[in-house]
């Protein structure tokens, strides 16, 4: 397979952005979590505003979508380039098929084999009325053939 | 007369020939291509990923969602090639299978069908004997011909599918690892969203609000913990069809 170092470099930087969202996440929660200062009497109350808060998230969301635009850049140029790949299988399969036909042929023959003796049979009889369905048989089964 | 003595020889001749049956190696193949379902955990996976947009879209802000729709509209379209990569691997393993198929070469239906025909046909002058030696030869002839070539057909079917089903699961393999990295960031927005806001609910004012967000933090933590289950099963599926494809193929005699 043609592999596309470009791709490992894509997927780095997109995992170094990953990262660096999960760390600016981890600070904002212990922002969050840290009770604001003077504020002793309500201990629940987040240690930074919300809009602040939600201004930090939404860059961590706009790293996050970096790398996952990254990601994407990096599977396409993955799935790239497969199409022989995947031509080549589609008519190997064809190919099996046929032999599969052929086999199915083969089994054909031993009927004709059955026909014609069958055919003898009813000469050796000398019963020509008994010929006509063996031979009706050898002829649908060689035309199929 | 040698006439009796030739029967006698082709009936044991056919005895014998009936004793003839699938190898192991063929088996084996069969075993390989009935795995082709395990392909089916990628599939269900690069639907999830192709899906990515409306499952995290509630939780973006405007600017968020503005991003999110473009990087949507180019992960759509190349959301028809990720699909189409097991396709082939899959066709190709039924096809393996069909071919190293334990019916497929069995003739004893036909054998059968030429033996009574023959036996309907009384006052002949043909023995029961006779009939019985000629299908145990038709039976001995048949077996050697499709016998040898069930093998070389599946060598060949092996040799030249080698190198790009290796291609094709591959990919598989780097796409299921870039879907879960991408799944991870995903996970974050949502339940980082969930997270980030949960802490300014007023919990006196919006009890039904808080409540809500707190059942929908569970579901949404229980979902990604169980896709996670199906990235590791997905990756446990493609090694094991790998494993088996390379030692198949590892077998295959040098081609004459």
């Amino acid at each position: 397979m043609a592999h596309h170092p470009q791709q490992d470099d894509i997927e780095a930087l997109a995992d170094n952005l990953s990262a660096s969202a999960d760390a600016l996440h981890a600070r904002l929660m212990r922002a969050i979590r840290k009770p604001a200062p003077g504020t002793p009497s309500s201990p629940n109350q987040p240690g930074i505003a919300q809009g602040v808060a939600q201004a930090l998230f939404e860059n961590e969301v706009a790293l996050r979508q970096r790398a996952n635009g990254l990601y994407l850049d990096a599977a396409r140029l993955a799935a790239a380039g497969l199409g022989p790949q995947r031509q080549q299988l589609l008519e190997l399969t064809a190919r099996a098929q046929e032999k599969i036909d052929q086999i199915a042929r083969i089994k054909d023959l031993v009927d004709i084999a059955a026909d014609l003796l069958a055919v003898a049979a009813g000469v050796a009889a000398a019963k020509p009325e008994q010929v006509v369905k063996p031979l009706e048989n050898l002829k649908r089964h060689i035309e199929a053939l | 007369m040698k006439l009796p003595r030739l029967f006698l020889i082709l009936s044991l001749a056919a005895l014998l020939g009936g004793c003839a049956s699938s190898t192991p190696r063929m088996a084996e193949v069969r075993q390989f291509a009935a795995q082709s379902p395990k392909l089916n955990a990628y599939q269900e996976l690069t639907e999830r990923y192709c899906g990515t947009y409306p499952r995290q879209q509630p939780f973006l802000s405007a600017a968020a969602d503005q991003r999110e729709k473009d990087l949507d509209l180019r992960r759509q379209d190349a959301c028809g090639d990720f699909r189409k990569l097991h396709i082939g691997v899959t066709a190709y393993m039924q096809a393996l299978g069909t071919l190293a198929g334990d019916k497929q070469y069995d003739l004893e239906d036909q054998i059968k069908d030429l033996s009574s025909g023959i036996k309907a046909w009384p006052d002949t002058g043909l023995l029961d004997r006779h009939v019985n030696a000629f299908a145990g030869l038709a039976r001995l002839l048949s077996r050697g011909i499709t016998r040898q070539r069930q093998e070389s057909a599946v060598d060949d079917l092996l040799r030249d599918g080698e190198q790009p089903v290796q291609d094709l699961l591959d990919a598989m393999r780097t796409l299921l690892r870039l879907y879960d990295k991408s799944n991870d960031n995903e996970q974050r927005i949502v339940l980082g969203m969930l997270e980030t806001e949960i802490p300014y609910v007023d919990a006196e004012r919006n009890r039904l609000l808080l409540a809500l967000a707190k059942s929908q933090q569970q579901s949404k933590t229980a979902e990604y913990r169980l896709i996670g289950l199906r990235y590791t099963l997905a990756r446990n599926n493609l090694d094991a069809i790998e494993r088996s494809h390379r030692a198949l193929a590892g077998q295959i005699p040098q081609p004459k």
